[in-house]
């Protein structure tokens, strides 16, 4: 899926920009990035493990920042909100404008974010798609099959995961070994790659087990995600976000870990995310 | 099992992680009972974990696929939690994820601790 972007850097061409409402040409030349989705960008920020603020105007009354360190996602900040609520708030901003800072001095910075980046960009997607049900009633179930591939959702949902899973098989070639994609919350496979569905209700099974036991016997809350080492050198990665949970099985000789979660899943998720 | 090897671990562990390291506890799976664990240990937690292993072992039978040497799991904030699976004893650890990279946990402590739970397991 190609994408053309405009990109705009150091002012140049800002009397032909006309991709804003924006005021005055001082104020466009605060923001002088453009083009590309707040998503892609902080994506770009956190593979080239940056330390920046990036600062992000929609219009005058909607503008914020987000803190980097170390390509770590520490913060975010747009009018009263902060945290993981202003990140969520600024990345479903669409035709923005940016502006990178260096941050010199980290010494002050409190990491307020928690949650991975991905899994961030991810939640911020669904919470888009579950906005816009209203106006696009779900069709009814949608089977997609192609070769070992399995789609099983509603008709908004199917191609991008039916995208999703095309990346990752071309990227990580023969070093992918199964993938499933459940909704938690209803039990139903959505998507599936050389996954039995019994296998797939099974880790969502595990999934509900450790949710229940950390709330109801810890004081913990089970995070995004689980690593699984197995035998013959496989890894077994389980994503949690929001009603989805995504079980990704790959080789570990042929693709590294740091190559499925800094690589792969980025661009997976990139896609997810541009796809309307 | 060799209690001196099995503490010698757990120092292993704490040298390892400096300020990363948050809690530790070794339990024996059949009846879940702890052999020794550090002051913050969770010990209903750990005893929970040694039944997910038990589910991710049924769960990776469908695949069909077999546990390795450890699972992994993230938790909201700043924890996330390493257990060791080793024969009839299940390590749990509880590492604070932002002073440990994962790198570091998984591909240099994880390692030398393994060996040396292994040594002391069969000892």
């Amino acid at each position: 899926m190609k994408k053309d972007f405009k990109l705009i850097i150091d002012n140049e061409g800002l009397e032909n920009q006309s991709a804003t409402d924006a005021g005055g040409r001082d104020e466009l030349q605060r923001w002088p990035l453009f083009g590309l989705s707040v998503g892609s960008f902080l994506q770009v920020i956190a593979m080239e493990r940056q330390t920046c603020m990036m600062e992000v105007y929609l219009d005058a009354d909607h503008w914020g920042h987000f803190c980097f360190v170390e390509g770590d996602l520490y913060d975010a900040v747009s009018g009263a909100m902060s945290g993981e609520k202003a990140a969520m708030e600024m990345i479903s901003w669409e035709n923005v404008r940016l502006n990178i800072k260096q941050i010199l001095n980290t010494t002050g910075l409190t990491r307020k974010i928690d949650k991975n980046l991905m899994l961030l960009l991810m939640e911020s997607t669904r919470l888009r798609d579950e906005g816009g049900d209203d106006e696009n009633q779900p069709d009814p179930e949608v089977a997609e099959d192609s070769e070992d591939r399995e789609v099983v959702a509603d008709h908004a949902d199917s191609e991008k995961l039916s995208a999703c899973l095309n990346i990752m098989v071309k990227d990580m070639g023969d070093a992918l070994t199964a993938v499933s994609i459940v909704d938690v919350g209803k039990g139903k496979v959505l998507a599936s790659y050389h996954t039995a569905p019994e296998t797939a209700e099974a880790f969502s099974g595990l999934t509900n087990f450790l949710q229940s036991a950390f709330r109801e016997n810890t004081q913990a809350v089970l995070g995004d995600h689980l690593i699984l080492d197995l035998k013959n050198q496989q890894t077994l990665v389980l994503l949690l976000f929001g009603e989805q949970q995504w079980c990704i099985v790959f080789d570990n000789v042929k693709c590294t870990l740091g190559l499925l979660r800094n690589v792969v899943m980025p661009k997976v998720i990139r896609t997810f995310n541009e796809m309307k | 099992m060799n209690i001196q090897k099995l503490n010698v671990c757990m120092d292993i562990l704490k040298k390892d992680l400096g300020e990363g390291f948050v809690a530790s506890c070794i339990l024996t799976t059949e009846d879940g009972q702890v052999l020794v664990a550090t002051d913050q240990a969770n010990i209903a937690e750990a005893t929970l974990l040694n039944d997910a292993t038990a589910l991710i072992r049924n769960a990776l039978k469908t695949y069909p696929a077999e546990l390795g040497q450890y699972y992994y799991i993230d938790v909201a904030g700043n924890m996330a939690i390493l257990v060791i699976p080793f024969g009839d004893y299940q390590w749990t650890i509880t590492v604070n994820k932002k002073l440990v990279k994962l790198g570091l946990l998984l591909n240099v402590v994880l390692p030398a601790i393994i060996n040396a739970f292994e040594d002391a397991v069969v000892s």
